[in-house]
């Protein structure tokens, strides 16, 4: 029992929780993941052990303590857009409290999941926002003001126990057929309402690789703070092209007048997000953390789109075609994964195939136009 | 002539393609219009296949079956008439088709057809008139070219609609590039009629900074530059103008800008840009050039705080200077409105002799000639690692810059004679 890694996994009542947890004990057999939630998960979660307490709970650090917990991944957070007690009680509140009891605990990892909305959108913004940008979240939508308080709780703890390895990942904005997170609400709904004439630039990232990325600064010792996107950053009108979505554009006086009117659940992303651009420079996820999400943008919305893609609209023909693209997508991702996984067993063998892919990547991009080849090579480095 | 004509009017009945072509030959001039008329323009081929037939009058239609002996007979001939033909005017290539040209030339061979002759022809006309209307042909070819263009916007919408384009990660759209260009290029080449010169100094690959004087209240300067490197440098290359935080909060032109490859003006995306072995044009000048009074026209404002000038050393990339003479009468700015500024949330509100006297209207520019010359490369690499730090060497560099740019600007000023006319 004793030479086994602990890791507990909090919030596992929730999405996230629960597919962290089960995601590190499937990929560890020999770490020990302790599932902690105030609500027991609806299913029973393979190979995890469930603990119920809340996070204010004053016996946690004794609970640490007895259990030698080695990391802990903190991705109990509640995403709504209204700022209640509630809300604040379980995001900021619950935060601080795991902290400190970390850091009474001798905890040696913590991992956060954060956003990229933390920086806020400004017509200002840098265009590729490095981690060490202010965070200037904008404050009127509830979660984003609990995140960018979050991140200064994590900041300040960095500072106060230095011996603990923190890793914040802030995620750009999440797509999954599973997942309920802001920008799915905004491509779920029926008339996703943008603004006329403004098209932000945008990342996005698979729901699996938000998974993948914890485990991954699970299972490596990389102290940080990192944006995690995928490949990729595409404009607004793009994105919801590809997740088969017809643009509703209003007229961005009207909408904020609407959004300040009506409230936030009209606008499940909050309306500056979609009229600046807040686009993280990824460099620092390649070069530190060294991960690389499986999904490209472009998949990962071609994938959301295939359940939501609303098939009335389409013919059969489009239909057929649509399902080819995603079959090809799954071979393309999966044959990436391959050879990463090559890689990673044969470090000679890596360097040839990673200096393979951004090569036919290139000759791609090249026909198009040449400028933009340099781009996208010297971006990829 | 009479020859020529009944050889025509065989040439149609035979309806045999080698025949038919090099009929065509024959009266390039005329008769190719007409075909082209029909196949492209559909919506106006009548007009154009009935002057052409003035100028050739068929002769009328004889029932005979033909044998294969008077085809080559007739081949014959026709070849013979060419090569006559040639011999008269060597070298002769016909004009490129306009239907100025077409009607010029039937106005001044009218007078050569005697007067029956005129009158048959116009009896003609009015039978074939209808002739058109009735033929499948005509409508196959207007059927053809609409369903393909048709079929094209469709697929264009399509496409957008659904994503399958692509742009680059800071939003560059070559398809809005490719669309904005004709307005562009008639500004460029029509209306303002710029000169530019220097475009040698433009290297084909790599890293430069462009270091351009900003006049003009609105910034046509820049799309003017970013026109001609498009157009004129031998590469075509794309100029990344860096532009002021007041863009991106206007609907619609914050989307243009960014679509159309700018990039906001802070020194990160400059050495971003830099690196990323991109052309790169700014105007320090910012809203104190562009938004000049008339009488302070061809002054240089301060140059900004030298941000280019680090963002230059930072990625070891020259600085080329850029004068636009020709900008700055585009619009008469007689007084800045702080009031109205405030009220609109504009950066400066220009008070013009037409505007905002005359709304919209007043917004048109004047159609001044315009000269861009650009100056030879100053390198940066030959300065320290940290030059960037140097404040005293910015500042410095900053003004040499500015000097430049300033000499060149009145030197242009000096050779020209006209604001209009250059």
């Amino acid at each position: 029992m004793t030479d086994k890694r602990v890791v507990v996994v909090t919030g596992v009542g929730g999405y996230w929780g629960a597919r962290v947890a089960t995601q590190l004990s499937a990929s560890h057999p020999d770490w020990q993941v302790l599932g902690l939630d105030e609500n027991a998960p609806s299913d029973e979660l393979a190979g995890v052990e469930f603990i119920q307490t809340s996070l204010h709970n004053p016996a946690l650090v004794d609970f640490f303590k007895e259990e030698q917990v080695d990391t802990v991944c903190h991705v109990a957070f509640d995403e709504s857009a209204r700022a209640t007690e509630a809300t604040f009680d379980t995001n900021v509140m619950g935060t601080m409290k795991l902290l400190g009891t970390c850091a009474e605990a001798g905890v040696r990892k913590v991992v956060l999941k954060s956003s990229m909305m933390v920086y806020g959108a400004h017509p200002q913004n840098s265009a590729f926002l490095r981690e060490d940008s202010p965070l200037q979240g904008n404050k009127a939508y509830g979660y984003i003001r609990d995140w960018v308080e979050i991140e200064a709780f994590g900041n300040g703890f960095r500072r106060q126990s230095p011996e603990t390895i923190v890793t914040i990942l802030r995620f750009a904005h999440i797509v999954g057929q599973k997942a309920d997170t802001p920008m799915t609400r905004f491509l779920r709904e029926e008339e996703a309402m943008v603004l006329l004439g403004f098209d932000p630039i945008m990342q996005i990232i698979h729901e699996e690789d938000v998974i993948g990325a914890i485990g991954h600064a699970a299972q490596h010792d990389v102290p940080g703070v990192f944006n995690v996107a995928a490949p990729g950053a595409m404009p607004l009108w793009r994105i919801m092209g590809l997740a088969g979505k017809l643009t509703a554009p209003i007229l961005h006086v009207v909408a904020f007048a609407a959004v300040s009117f009506l409230g936030p659940r009209y606008a499940p992303i909050e309306l500056n997000y979609l009229r600046y651009r807040c686009v993280g420079d990824l460099q620092k996820m390649r070069d530190e953390l060294q991960f690389t999400p499986h999904y490209t943008a472009e998949e990962a919305l071609r994938e959301f789109a295939s359940q939501y893609k609303s098939r009335r609209y389409m013919g059969e023909e489009n239909a057929r075609h649509q399902e080819e693209t995603l079959l090809r997508d799954t071979m393309e991702r999966r044959r990436r994964i391959r050879e990463e996984q090559a890689a990673a067993a044969a470090p000679v063998k890596a360097k040839r195939r990673a200096a393979k892919t951004p090569r036919a990547r290139r000759t791609r991009e090249s026909v198009l136009n040449p400028t933009l080849a340099v781009v996208e090579e010297s971006s990829n480095d | 002539m009479t020859e020529k004509k009944t050889s025509r009017a065989r040439a149609t009945r035979l309806n045999g393609k080698a025949t038919a072509g090099e009929a065509t030959l024959e009266e390039e001039a005329v008769v190719k219009p007409k075909r082209r008329a029909r196949k492209t323009d559909s919506p106006t081929p009548k007009p154009r296949r009935t002057k052409a037939k003035a100028a050739q009058p068929e002769a009328p239609p004889a029932e005979e079956v033909i044998d294969p002996s008077l085809r080559q007979q007739l081949q014959k001939e026709i070849e013979d008439l060419i090569g006559r033909l040639r011999s008269l005017n060597p070298g002769y290539a016909p004009p490129p088709f306009s239907p100025q040209n077409l009607i010029d030339l039937l106005q001044e061979n009218k007078d050569r057809i005697p007067p029956g002759l005129q009158f048959g022809i116009l009896e003609k006309l009015k039978g074939t008139l209808g002739e058109d209307v009735f033929d499948v042909d005509t409508w196959k070819g207007m059927w053809f070219v609409l369903n393909s263009s048709l079929q094209y916007q469709a697929d264009v919408v399509k496409r957008r609609m659904t994503g399958e384009y692509e742009t680059d990660e800071w939003g560059m759209d070559r398809e809005v590039i490719d669309a904005v260009l004709p307005f562009a290029q008639f500004l460029y080449k029509t209306y303002w009629r710029v000169e530019m010169r220097g475009l040698e100094n433009i290297p084909d690959t790599g890293r430069a900074l462009l270091v351009a004087n900003h006049s003009g209240q609105l910034p046509f300067d820049g799309m003017m530059l970013a026109t001609g490197v498009l157009l004129d440098h031998p590469v075509q290359r794309i100029t990344r103008t860096l532009y002021a935080t007041w863009f991106p909060t206007l609907p619609l032109i914050s989307d243009l800008f960014v679509k159309c490859g700018q990039v906001l003006a802070n020194e990160d995306n400059g050495i971003r840009l830099l690196e990323q072995e991109e052309l790169v044009a700014v105007f320090p000048e910012g809203y104190k050039g562009v938004g000049k009074l008339f009488k302070d026209r061809y002054q240089l404002a301060r140059f900004g705080r030298g941000g280019f000038v680090r963002m230059a050393l930072k990625a070891k990339a020259p600085i080329i200077p850029v004068s636009i003479v020709g900008a700055e009468e585009t619009y008469i700015s007689i007084h800045k409105s702080n009031f109205m500024a405030k009220l609109t949330g504009f950066p400066y509100f220009p008070i013009s002799p037409t505007f905002p006297l005359m709304g919209l209207l007043g917004l048109i520019p004047l159609p001044t000639k315009w000269y861009i010359d650009i100056g030879t490369p100053i390198p940066m690499d030959t300065h320290k690692a940290n030059a960037a730090n140097n404040m005293m060497l910015v500042s410095q560099l900053t003004d040499q810059v500015r000097n430049v740019v300033q000499e060149m600007v009145l030197e242009r000023l000096s050779n020209r004679r006209s604001v209009f006319w250059g």
